[in-house]
């Protein structure tokens, strides 16, 4: 049959057999052996050896220590146009005792909360341990269409390898102040555009944010992961205790709440 | 608030925390004072995004106990320190380390928590004595 399959291609002027196979698109299992890996619970580096009190080392053992170096993605150093600044100030005199609903994005990429990322072919996904995720779609999709599209917590993303290099490009996201009072307060038309490569045990994302409605230039910030001791699988558990309350002119912690 | 806690000052820790590495400011805490108390877990809320024990403490001078609420970190991390749900139970009596509310409410911030024996709870290795 093979040299008859032969016979007939040559008479037909096509490509042989191994040629052909060439050709065709690699299976979807070879389409997995030739993806990254980023196996693991990652944490940014700040983050890395928090206790049971929540805070890290790297913020207790440190009395200069910057928090812009720490939590870049809370974007305190963005060049915020006048609207930015507005925001911000809003954001800041309001925080004062709010409750928050999770981290969002993006300041799940930049919190003690660990988070995975799972790759396949079509799609890649990013949980964290508040029960959040990401779906990045990787299939060649463009970004879909504006009318398609609403703000959501987490917004709208696709992505694509360039090489080792996960690109993700992320839009309609909802003000992030919104979720969590601690993140910065960007449009609905901000574009977000991730850049993560692993190198050697460390995770790597270069973070662009460009919005017309707050931000007099690009936003960049770069944040590093580590995998952090102690997890072997990932926990989730709801955010439905947030116990913090202001008296008017200190944070404190309300009455209990849960089972009482 | 001052007169019926069973506790002792213990350090200057003399620190400043920058607010919002966790999902709230640490501000609210005094994290120059250090405070030991000792009482009888009441309930142990393992939960988002915080974990708090809820601590019966006796009072100094009689009559009954005061509620303490003790802020932890979130789930996830206490059981990468070695925590459990389980870790403790209504009825345990423990001696908790922690920084007080700035307000003087009875609450604060746990660092370490041991047991009627002295030995520290979980494997809380990063800022705290073993």
């Amino acid at each position: 049959m093979k040299a008859a399959a032969l016979a007939l291609a040559m008479a037909l002027g096509l490509p042989s057999a191994p040629a052909m196979a060439q050709d065709e698109a690699p299976s979807r299992a070879e389409q997995f052996a030739q993806l990254p890996y980023f196996p693991g619970y990652w944490v940014s580096l700040g983050q890395e050896g928090t206790t049971i009190t929540g805070l890290a080392p790297a913020l207790t053992d440190n009395p200069n220590v910057d928090i812009n170096a720490i939590m870049p993605l809370r974007a305190n150093l963005a060049a915020w146009n006048e609207e930015g600044q507005r925001r911000v100030a809003e954001v800041r005199a309001a925080a004062g005792g709010r409750k928050a609903l999770g981290w969002g994005f993006p300041m799940m990429m930049n919190c003690a909360t660990p988070f995975q990322i799972l790759i396949t072919p079509e799609e890649v996904l990013i949980s964290n341990a508040y029960n959040e995720t990401r779906h990045i779609y990787t299939d060649g999709r463009p970004m879909p269409d504006e009318l398609d599209m609403w703000p959501t917590t987490w917004g709208t993303s696709v992505g694509h390898w360039e090489g080792n290099v996960l690109v993700i490009e992320t839009a309609m996201v909802k003000d992030p102040s919104l979720f969590f009072h601690g993140a910065p307060p960007f449009s609905e038309e901000a574009r977000y555009v991730e850049r993560i490569h692993i190198d050697g045990d460390r995770l790597i994302s270069e973070f662009t944010v460009t919005d017309p409605v707050t931000l007099n230039e690009p936003y960049h910030a770069t944040v590093t992961y580590v995998r952090d001791q102690g997890f072997d699988r990932m926990i989730q558990v709801d955010w439905d205790n947030d116990r913090t309350g202001n008296d008017g002119e200190f944070n404190t912690i309300e009455a209990t709440a849960v089972g009482d | 608030m001052k007169k019926f806690l069973a506790l002792a000052l213990v350090a200057s820790l003399g620190m400043a925390v920058p607010s919002a590495q966790a999902h709230h400011s640490f501000a609210m805490f005094d994290r120059t004072r250090e405070v030991t108390i000792t009482g009888t877990v009441r309930q142990f809320q393992w939960s988002n995004p915080h974990a708090y024990i809820q601590l019966a403490v006796p009072n100094p001078q009689g009559g009954g106990a005061t509620e303490w609420s003790l802020e932890m970190g979130s789930p996830m991390y206490l059981y990468s320190r070695g925590w459990r749900p389980r870790t403790l139970r209504p009825g345990m009596e423990v001696r908790v380390r922690l920084n007080p509310l700035r307000n003087g409410a009875n609450g604060g911030v746990v660092l370490e928590v041991l047991d009627m024996q002295g030995n520290s709870l979980g494997t809380n290795q990063v800022g705290a004595p073993q």
